[in-house]
């Protein structure tokens, strides 16, 4: 089926037998017509597309003109008692008492539309829609008050979780101070404080691994308080990943430690080197650190004195290299005698070696 | 074990065992021999008191039945038993009782180990009786003149629960062995593995520091036998501290750090 320009999208109404059906210099107009009454509701265009061919082959254009009217007057009050009307108007034209017609449309449009004061339909549609109007602009609100819900009580989990872990580290710091080395004591607290802060289930990982980092002499204070800070770095960024880092145990955490170690450990290789100078001395030798030097006699014959940090050479095999030289050295002072030399001796030395190179030289 | 389907002849050994004697061990060995004493060996292990005993027995052209006693062996392992062979019931002599009969070495390894009946039985062939009663056939096995019992025990392994008693000790006359001096463990391990005067020092040197460890976390320091191993897999062709390794340092100690001590110690010598 083709149409003119003008025929715009009343195709989507007209079958092509309505059409042919209408005169042809009228056709135009008829679909002109059918597309104006179908702007008011699809439905209606449908039926007075049917309708409309058998008026106009009647040639009575007022006819037309007053169907068009009593069918758009029907709709103003409710399309669906519009269609109806579209479709029964054309039989009552035809009908011998000429007002039968207008009269049933007068009915079916009061019936339509009520009783025209009915005003508390108007008023409760008129509240509905303010209220339907506010709920539109209190969505958003909704919304949002849903979201803080949300947050907060995540917020309110968390710090149970905080307090929980506060708890904890009450707990375990005492006994952990106890453990560590006196002079390490306050810059523990320092850094077991600042993670604390930051997050006191990563300070329990902390307060642990800063004992051992400590006690063992793996890093310096120093050492520790840098990698606290890049710690509390990853904290910041990942609070999971950061708690893993103060228990070491991540890749990063245990990168950064090796950065700060200080050489190899004394402790760590103390009881090698102490088997080791055992067995070169055969006698049972202890290895104590310089830092212990208070507590022991320096010249003493059971036990050799070395740094508690050897840190010659970058790589630990050779530092453990230089404190086996250094305790071989010792072993040996110890077996031949270097520390049993006294004063007291003197003078019988010098009689037994004057006897001894006297007679050699006779 | 298959005691009766060799004769006692296979026990008897046609060629010298290598021993360097590093005291007095032959002359007290043989006097006893004479006297028809039982002897009793002590010593760590590894130090040649089996050798010891092959050579004497070599020596003195006696065969030796060597016995390594386990915490299963009983008396009736030792003296024989009744056992089945098709539809009759044979008597099968034991080891102790073939040497007794022989009149050979009856040398029994790590006496402490076997079971308390074993020292029961041994006890009439220790003194002048001289005699091995076998109770289950009701019959007494006299001992010949040329026959000998010898027992070794390390007195290092020995508990409260395991250690001879008084009355089993004092029928011994004890021989004690210990490392031999490092001149003459050097010439053993140049006789015993083929390798040269350094290497043999070296070897020396290094089982010399490892036994001062003794006490120290080391129950026993490493053996003569150890270091023998050691200069045989030099020999060989292995590398020095590997093969010190694998014979000194492993088999002594499962404990790491005495293991690295060990190491340390083998790496100062070579």
């Amino acid at each position: 089926m083709t149409f003119g320009p003008a025929v715009g999208n009343v195709g989507m109404y007209v079958a092509r037998e309505m059409l042919i059906s209408v005169p042809e210099d009228q056709r135009q107009t008829y679909l002109r017509m059918v597309e104006e009454i179908s702007d008011l509701k699809y439905q209606l265009g449908v039926e007075v597309a049917r309708q409309l061919p058998r008026l106009l082959v009647e040639g009575d254009s007022e006819r037309v003109a007053r169907y068009l009217s009593q069918v758009r007057e029907v709709a103003a009050t409710g399309w669906k008692s519009g269609v109806e009307v579209a479709k029964q108007l054309p039989d009552l034209y035809d009908a011998p008492d000429e007002t039968l017609a207008g009269a049933y449309v007068d009915i079916v449009s009061q019936a339509t539309a009520g009783p025209p004061e009915d005003t508390e339909t108007a008023q409760l549609a008129t509240e509905l829609g303010d209220l339907e109007r506010e709920l539109r602009e209190m969505e958003p609100k909704v919304k949002r008050a849903q979201e803080l819900r949300t947050q907060l009580a995540a917020r309110d989990r968390r710090d149970e979780k905080r307090r929980k872990h506060a708890v904890e580290l009450a707990s375990a710091l005492p006994p952990i101070l106890a453990r560590l080395r006196p002079r390490y004591r306050p810059p523990y607290l320092d850094l077991v404080r600042q993670v604390a802060a930051a997050d006191p289930e990563a300070s329990l990982e902390a307060a642990d691994t800063l004992l051992d980092l400590l006690n063992g002499e793996r890093v310096s204070p120093e050492g520790a308080a840098e990698w606290v800070e890049r710690g509390l770095d990853v904290l910041e960024r990942n609070k999971e990943v950061g708690r893993g880092y103060f228990r070491l145990g991540s890749k990063y955490s245990l990168q950064v430690l090796e950065e700060l170690k200080e050489g190899l450990a004394l402790k760590s290789v103390a009881r090698v080197l102490k088997l080791y100078a055992t067995a070169l001395s055969g006698q049972e030798i202890a290895i104590r650190g310089t830092n212990e030097m208070q507590a022991v006699d320096v010249f003493g014959v059971d036990h050799i004195i070395l740094p508690p940090e050897m840190h010659f050479f970058e790589d630990d095999a050779s530092n453990f290299t230089a404190y086996k030289v250094a305790t071989a050295h010792g072993a040996g002072r110890i077996e031949f005698g270097t520390y049993r030399f006294s004063l007291e001796d003197i003078p019988e030395t010098v009689e037994r070696l004057r006897a001894r190179y006297s007679e050699e030289s006779r | 074990m298959a005691v009766e389907s060799q004769k006692v002849e296979d026990f008897r050994l046609t060629k010298e065992p290598y021993y360097l004697p590093l005291g007095n061990e032959i002359e007290l060995f043989e006097s006893a021999y004479n006297a028809r004493l039982p002897v009793m060996l002590k010593g760590p292990t590894g130090c040649g008191k089996t050798r010891f005993v092959e050579h004497m027995s070599w020596r003195l052209k006696r065969t030796l039945v060597t016995v390594a006693c386990h915490e299963d062996l009983t008396a009736s392992d030792l003296v024989g038993k009744y056992t089945l062979r098709g539809d009759e019931t044979v008597w099968q002599d034991g080891p102790l009782t073939t040497a007794v009969k022989s009149g050979g070495i009856a040398y029994l390894d790590e006496v402490v180990e076997a079971r308390k009946d074993t020292t029961v039985v041994i006890h009439p062939l220790t003194d002048d009786r001289r005699i091995l009663p076998l109770e289950k056939k009701g019959e007494i096995v006299s001992a010949p003149e040329d026959f000998m019992l010898v027992i070794s025990y390390n007195p290092g392994y020995q508990s409260v629960l395991k250690d001879l008693k008084h009355s089993t000790k004092q029928r011994f006359v004890a021989i004690e062995f210990d490392y031999p001096p490092p001149d003459l463990e050097e010439s053993i391990l140049k006789a015993e593995a083929g390798i040269d005067d350094d290497t043999a020092s070296k070897l020396v040197k290094i089982g010399e520091k490892v036994r001062n460890l003794r006490t120290h976390g080391l129950d026993e320091g490493v053996s003569t036998r150890l270091l023998v191993y050691a200069g045989q897999l030099i020999q060989g062709g292995v590398e020095p501290i590997a093969a010190c390794e694998a014979t000194i340092c492993k088999p002594i100690t499962d404990d790491l750090e005495m293991q690295r001590s060990i190491v340390e110690i083998i790496a100062t010598q070579f």
